[in-house]
C-alpha cells in the first residue's frame, strides 16, 4: 500500500521537476516571446490591409480627374494586385527569401502610393477636393501605423532572437529547434545609400 | 628587463589609442542623447514647457481634463513643447504615448494633443481603444476647424479649450466603461504588499483570538481557510488561494507558538498608515493608469 503509492508519486515529481528545469531554462520565455512576435506580426499585417483596402478609393477618386498621368494611377494599381497576392502564412516568418518578397511587395506599394500623392499636387481641383483631402489623411495615418507596427515586430523580435543566442537559454533552443527569426529591413536599401539626384531645370 | 623600455611606449600609445576611442564613442553617445528632445516627467494634465498659458488657464483647463476623467475614465493630456527637432511631431509623439502609457490600466483609453509651438505644428493621438471615437480623419478636423484659427491668432488657451471640447464630444460617444470609482486606475503592486502585509498582520492576530476558543491547532486552520475565503473574495487565481490556505495555517501555527507578542495597536497602525498613503495617490496628484497603447493614429495639422 505504502510502497505502490510513493510508487505513483515518482511520475508526479517527475513531471514537476521537469517543470521546472524547463521554466528554468526559458521554455516558457520561448513560449512567450514567440506569441509576442507572431502578435506583432499580424499588428503588420493588419495595417498593410488597411491600406491596400484604401488604395481602391483613392483611385477611384483620382480617376475623376480626367487629365491624371495615367500611368502613376496604373503602377498603383498593379502594385496593390501584387501585394494583396502574396499569401503570408506564419511560415514565411520563418523563411527570409519569403519574408523579403512581401517586403518588396509591399515597398513598392509604399512607394507607388507617395508618387501619387506628390504628383497629385500639381492638379489643384484634386488638391481641392475634399474627398480626395480625407483619403490623404487616412492614408497618412495608416502609413504611420504601419512604422509603428513594423517598429514593434523589430522589438520583438529582437527580444526573441536574444533569448535564442544567449546562454543557457541557447541550449534549450538547440535542443528545440526553435531558429532565429529573420528581421524586418529597409527593401531599397542600395537607393538610400545613393545621394538623392535634384534637378531644378524646368522641363 | 631588456624589452620592457621599449614595450612601455607602445602600451602607453595603446592605452592612449583605447582612451581616444573612449572618449569619443561617449561624446558619440552624449550627442546623440542630445539629440533627441527629452520627454518631461507625466506631472499633471496639461503640460506647458513653452510658459505660454497662463497659471489661471492652466488651471482651468487641467480642473476640465480631471472633471473628464473623474466622469468618463478617459485620461487626456495635453503637452506643449517649444520644439521637436530633430524628430517630427509624429515620432515624438510615439516616444510620448509609449512612455506616457496614458490610459486606464484595461482599457487603455488615453488621448494625446502635442503641440509643438515654435515648429506651428500639433498632432492629436489617441491610444488603440479610442481609435474608434477619434478617427484620424475626426483629429485632422478638429485640428483644421477648432485648434488651427484660434492658433494662427496668437489665442492658445482659446484653440485648446475649444479642440478639447471637441475631443471629449467624440469620446463620450463612445461606449466605454464607466469608471470604478477613485481607486480604480491605481490597482498595482501596491495593492499586493498591501494584501500582503494584511495577511502578515491578520493572521497571527486571528489566530490568537481564535485559540482561546477552538485551542490552537483548529484555530490555525480556521483562519487557513479564512485567509483563503479572502484571497478568493479578492478575484486571485485557483493556484495563489490554494497556496494561501497552508501558508495562513502554517504562519499561524508559528505565530502562535512563538513567545514574542504581537502589538495589535502598532499593527493597526501601521495598516492604516499603508492605506492612506494609497488614499492620497487617488484624490491628489495625477498618475498615469498605464494601459495606453499609441499605435500611430491620429492626425496632425499647421497652423
Amino acid at each position: 500500500m505504502n510502497l505502490a503509492q510513493s510508487f505513483r508519486a515518482v511520475p508526479i515529481f517527475m513531471l514537476a521537476l521537469l517543470s521546472l528545469l524547463l521554466g528554468g531554462c526559458g521554455y516558457n520565455d520561448f513560449q512567450r516571446l514567440d506569441e509576442q512576435t507572431k502578435a506583432a506580426w499580424s499588428e503588420v499585417l493588419n495595417q498593410y490591409q488597411r491600406r491596400a483596402d484604401l488604395v481602391p478609393n483613392l483611385v477611384a477618386t483620382v480617376k475623376g480627374e480626367a487629365s491624371f498621368e495615367q500611368e502613376t494611377l496604373t503602377r498603383v494599381v498593379e502594385a496593390r494586385a501584387r501585394a494583396t497576392a502574396i499569401q503570408v502564412t506564419p511560415e514565411t516568418l520563418n523563411d527570409p527569401q519569403a519574408l523579403q518578397r512581401f517586403q518588396q511587395a509591399q515597398g513598392s506599394l509604399g512607394s507607388a502610393l507617395s508618387r501619387l500623392l506628390a504628383v497629385s499636387e500639381s492638379y489643384p481641383t484634386l488638391k481641392s477636393n475634399q474627398g480626395f483631402q480625407d483619403l490623404r489623411v487616412q492614408l497618412e495615418g495608416t502609413e504611420n501605423r504601419i512604422t509603428v507596427a513594423r517598429n514593434r515586430y523589430i522589438q520583438a523580435v529582437q527580444q526573441y532572437n536574444t533569448l535564442v543566442r544567449s546562454f543557457p537559454s541557447n541550449l534549450t533552443a538547440l535542443a528545440l529547434s526553435y531558429p532565429i527569426k529573420p528581421n524586418l529591413s529597409v527593401s531599397n536599401e542600395a537607393q538610400l545609400s545613393q545621394p538623392p539626384a535634384v534637378d531644378f531645370q524646368k522641363k | 628587463m631588456m624589452r620592457s623600455p621599449a614595450l612601455a611606449p607602445s602600451f602607453l600609445r595603446t592605452l592612449a589609442r583605447w582612451g581616444l576611442a573612449l572618449a569619443l564613442a561617449s561624446l558619440q553617445g552624449l550627442a546623440h542623447s542630445q539629440a533627441l528632445q527629452a520627454i518631461p516627467p507625466l506631472s499633471a494634465r496639461i503640460i506647458d514647457t513653452t510658459s505660454t498659458l497662463k497659471a489661471e488657464q492652466v488651471q482651468a483647463i487641467e480642473a476640465r481634463l480631471r472633471a473628464f476623467e473623474a466622469a468618463r475614465g478617459t485620461q487626456i493630456v495635453v503637452l506643449m513643447v517649444p520644439t521637436t527637432a530633430p524628430e517630427d511631431i509624429t515620432d515624438f509623439t510615439q516616444r510620448v504615448g509609449d512612455a506616457w502609457k496614458i490610459g486606464r490600466r484595461d482599457i487603455g483609453d488615453g488621448l494625446l494633443v502635442i503641440i509643438a509651438k515654435n515648429d506651428r505644428t500639433l498632432r492629436i493621438a489617441p491610444a488603440k481603444a479610442l481609435e474608434g471615437a477619434v478617427p484620424d480623419l475626426a483629429a485632422r478636423q478638429v485640428i483644421d476647424r477648432s485648434i488651427a484659427p484660434r492658433f494662427r491668432e496668437g489665442d492658445f488657451a482659446g484653440g485648446i479649450d475649444a479642440g478639447l471640447s471637441r475631443l471629449m464630444a467624440l469620446i463620450a460617444g463612445e461606449a466605454l466603461p464607466e469608471p470604478r470609482g477613485a481607486s480604480g486606475t491605481a490597482k498595482s503592486a501596491s495593492d499586493w504588499t498591501d494584501a500582503l502585509v494584511l495577511l502578515l498582520v491578520a493572521v497571527p492576530v486571528l489566530a490568537r483570538r481564535l485559540t482561546g476558543w477552538f485551542g490552537r491547532k483548529l484555530a490555525c486552520l480556521v483562519t487557513g481557510l479564512g485567509a483563503g475565503v479572502l484571497t478568493w473574495a479578492s478575484g486571485a487565481g485557483l493556484i495563489l488561494i490554494l497556496l494561501s490556505v497552508p501558508l495562513a495555517v502554517l504562519w499561524g501555527l508559528i505565530a502562535t507558538m512563538a513567545t514574542w507578542r504581537v502589538h495589535p495597536g502598532r499593527s493597526h497602525g501601521d495598516w492604516a498608515n499603508s492605506s492612506g498613503r494609497s488614499g492620497t495617490w487617488s484624490d491628489g496628484g495625477f498618475r498615469s493608469g498605464g494601459g495606453g497603447n499609441f499605435g500611430g493614429g491620429g492626425a496632425s495639422g499647421r497652423w
